[in-house]
């Protein structure tokens, strides 16, 4: 292993391990959606993608989820935006703050595929919300129930963008600027809206891919308005699969994703940062804190009212007819279902997922951020994570298809747990890269000298002193992993279902009870396991600041 | 007795260290002293084993050393930032090495070593729990306990603030003369480098200066560059203090040494 230059083995060898392994389960299977599209049978050629670019349905598609996508980012980026500056410069107590972040973030725990069906019972005929403000002058599927759905999704992401903007904004200018003379609008604009354009944008694209990419949103509420992500999968797994033209429109699905990083890239240089915040609280004001209170209030109502109803069809004899409260149905959507097993199946699959993608990240983070490998090796992880974060998870899941299928991986448990380790690399790779930039540069050399060989110094001294990330790493893949349908719709077999896809085939027979039950059981799921993993780390940051005492 | 027989380290095309030989009596005291970017650290980590040489020979009691790897050499390192665990408390990173080499240092050693530093009071805080000094004493204290052939010491006093400086310069001195310990301290600070070594190693663009004690290089500096950068600092430093002091001015002011510098560039 010349060619790596002077380093410890072991790094070299998770170096190889990493590589090998991510252009197994990233590369080949990317490459098998390009071979598909360009190899015909007579060698290369264009005539799938021109088949594919001379169809009607393929246009309409495309351009309806570019304008559901494009109002939904806009919708989101607003409402997130101002979600995040009313916390930043209302005077509100800290429990409220807490209060409206929670409910904010709540849709994070629920996989997209359930929103769509809590949508339809919340503004459908006999929804919570129709009853509450009336008939909807439009039909719930299609556009409306799409943009509405696809709101609630982007919400989150949206907001923690906008929110980590403006924890870099000095409310001191505030005050600046109004001895300076500005009028509302040019204070506005000085103090939270020049100063967060950056994050704005990021919000927008990001929220614009999460919609045009995702899978779960449109299979429940679309209809017969036709998007992309429902096209795809038609075309894949519909009675006359067509392999070519399905790859086809997977590749389209990266245009966007592709534009989507180079804006991102470029509007990196639109943020600024104060780099002194101060951290005197704001003064209240009786009319502005009232209209924002309103909003959340408002806000807050919008989102419980749209996921109660999740809560409350399991638990009631029959929505909406007979909602007196009994657990007869919850006992019968298990007798019913394999609830139990499938649920069971999805557990296994998270934990494995969330196992396997923390290793990887951390060795790969360790790769970039803690040898002296040579740079082409560093380059190449982050390529690897730049890569991952620009292929969709439906681009994934075919690509997969593709590539293992016919092979000892296809339906099998394994085959799931590699997609979401590959789906989602990314964010838990930057967090270890970012822990391991921070950690003191001496300290393998140190340990070293003191005797220690890579393996002790990684269990003595790395690990403990990143211990918290990875836990931080652990939990986001397990959520991430409890919630995705995207990926793993196309490689789940008929005993390798997990909840996700499940909700996906009881919809084809309306056990929307059912449905509504394993969207609780995930949801109570990934609310434990994060109480219980951030527990679990501050109550070692707790014991290791007093077992020195 | 450590020698350096005509190392050379370039990376690339890029020479780092040119040339340099020297010889460094066990039980003393060398700093390696020079404007940022000169190669101090360079020469250090080749020392250590962390860095490769591209030629030349470091060879320690007559043993060729240049090709055994960083953890047979027997030096050891205590880096500018200390590098403690904060895992870890003050004691626990103490006895590290231990836990790896039983028979480092028996338990009566590191008592001493402990006692020694005045590290005592400290042994069960955490390490955001310690001041500069005490953060480097623990590092010290450390690597003493694997009794170290050649101790390196990066920047020991750059972190640290006022009075603690005089009392870890004179703590080293203490050390190295107790256990008979070579050590080599890197540092970009002439009064630092004067007033704490038995000798001074100047490096100038990767190559040496001098070599030689404080009082030749002070009396006798041999070149414009150690007269400019170097003694011309320390004496704008004593104008002070004597100005401070309102003593009489020194005979040779530092105004003169300006001059020739103007003049000779």
């Amino acid at each position: 292993m010349q060619f790596l230059g002077r380093e410890r083995p072991e790094l070299k060898l998770s170096f190889l391990l990493c590589a090998l392994f991510l252009a197994l389960i990233l590369a080949y299977p990317l490459f098998s959606i390009l071979r598909l599209a360009f190899i015909g049978e007579q060698g290369f050629t264009l005539s799938y993608i021109t088949d594919a670019l001379t169809r009607d349905s393929f246009y309409t598609a495309f351009l309806n989820s570019f304008k559901v996508s494009a109002l939904v980012a806009l919708l989101a980026t607003a409402i997130g935006f101002f979600a995040a500056y009313g916390l930043s410069f209302c005077a509100f107590k800290n429990k409220t703050r807490s209060l409206i972040e929670v409910v904010l973030l709540l849709p994070l725990f629920l996989p997209s595929i359930t929103y769509g069906f809590a949508v339809i019972y919340s503004f459908g005929r006999q929804g919570l919300i129709t009853r509450a403000i009336g008939q909807l002058p439009f039909s719930i599927y299609g556009f409306a129930g799409l943009v509405i759905a696809g709101v609630i999704y982007t919400l989150p992401p949206a907001f923690m963008i906008m929110q980590n903007s403006f924890a870099y904004v000095d409310r001191n200018f505030v005050t600046v600027s109004k001895v300076m003379g500005d009028g509302l609008l040019r204070q506005f604009y000085q103090t939270a809206l020049r100063p967060t354009l950056g994050s704005l944008v990021s919000a927008f694209i990001l929220a614009f891919f999460l919609n045009f990419t995702d899978f779960g949103i449109p299979t429940s509420i679309a209809g017969r308005y036709d998007v992309i992500a429902t096209r795809l999968y038609a075309t894949m797994m519909g009675a006359v699969p067509d392999f070519n033209n399905g790859s086809v429109i997977a590749l389209s699905m990266l245009i966007p994703s592709i534009i989507s990083v180079v804006i991102l890239r470029r509007c990196s240089r639109l943020n600024f940062r104060y780099n002194k915040i101060s951290k005197e609280p704001p003064a209240p004001n009786r009319l502005r804190d009232t209209c924002f209170g309103t909003f959340y209030a408002l806000l807050s109502l919008l989102l419980i009212g749209v996921f109660a109803i999740i809560f409350i069809v399991p638990f009631v004899k029959s929505w909406p007819y007979q909602a007196y409260f009994t657990l007869d149905t919850i006992r019968r959507v298990f007798a019913e279902n394999d609830i139990a097993g499938t649920y069971i199946n999805s557990l296994g699959v998270a934990a494995a997922s969330a196992l396997c993608g923390t290793a990887l990240c951390y060795l790969a983070g360790m790769v970039n951020a803690r040898s002296k490998l040579p740079g082409w090796c560093k380059a190449l992880m982050d390529i690897f994570a730049m890569v991952t974060n620009i292929v969709p998870g439906m681009v994934l899941g075919v690509g997969f298809l593709f590539a293992f299928s016919g092979t000892a991986l296809a339906n099998t448990f394994a085959i799931l747990v590699l997609a979401n380790v590959v789906h989602f690399f990314t964010t838990p790779y930057l967090m270890a890269q970012q822990a391991f930039s921070k950690m003191n540069a001496g300290f393998e050399t140190t340990a070293a000298l003191m005797g220690d060989t890579w393996f002790q110094t990684l269990r003595r001294v790395v690990i403990p002193n990143s211990f918290g990330t990875i836990l931080q790493m652990f939990s986001y893949l397990f959520v991430n992993s409890m919630v995705t349908i995207s990926a793993i719709v196309f490689l789940v077999g008929a005993y390798t279902q997990v909840t996700t896809s499940k909700i996906k085939e009881l919809q084809y027979f309306e056990k929307f009870d059912a449905i509504f039950t394993l969207s609780v059981l995930i949801f109570i799921t990934n609310v434990a396991v994060k109480l219980l993993i951030d527990g679990y780390g501050a109550y070692q940051r707790h014991r290791q600041n007093h077992s020195a005492k | 007795m450590l020698e350096l027989v005509n190392l050379k380290k370039a990376f690339g095309s890029h020479v780092v260290l040119d040339d340099i030989s020297l010889t460094v009596p066990t039980g003393e005291i060398v700093s390696i002293l020079g404007p940022s970017g000169c190669g101090k650290t360079t020469l250090l980590n080749v020392i250590l084993g962390l860095t490769e040489l591209t030629s030349g020979k470091i060879i320690y009691d007559g043993v060729d050393l240049s090709s055994v790897p960083m953890k047979k050499r027997g030096f050891n390192i205590v880096f500018q930032d200390f590098a403690l665990f904060p895992n870890l408390n003050a004691y626990d990173n103490i006895v590290y090495g231990l836990r790896n080499n039983k028979n480092a240092s028996t338990p009566a050693e590191v008592n001493d070593l402990i006692d020694l530093l005045n590290l005592r009071e400290h042994l069960s805080k955490r390490i955001d729990e310690l001041s500069g000094g005490q953060k480097q004493r623990v590092a010290i204290a450390r690597t003493l306990v694997m009794k170290p052939k050649v101790l390196l010491l990066d920047e020991p006093l750059s972190a640290l603030d006022g009075l603690i400086k005089e009392s870890i310069k004179e703590r080293i001195k203490t050390i190295a003369r107790q256990f008979n310990l070579t050590t080599i301290i890197v540092t970009h600070d002439p009064e630092e480098a004067l007033s704490l070594s038995d000798r001074v190693l100047i490096l100038n663009n990767g190559k040496v200066a001098q070599y030689a004690e404080p009082k030749t290089i002070i009396h006798a500096p041999e070149s414009s560059f150690i007269k400019d950068f170097i003694l011309k600092q320390l004496m704008i430093k004593r104008d002070n203090i004597f100005r401070l002091f309102d003593s009489t001015m020194p005979a040779v002011p530092a105004m003169s040494y300006m001059q020739t510098a103007a003049a000779s560039a």
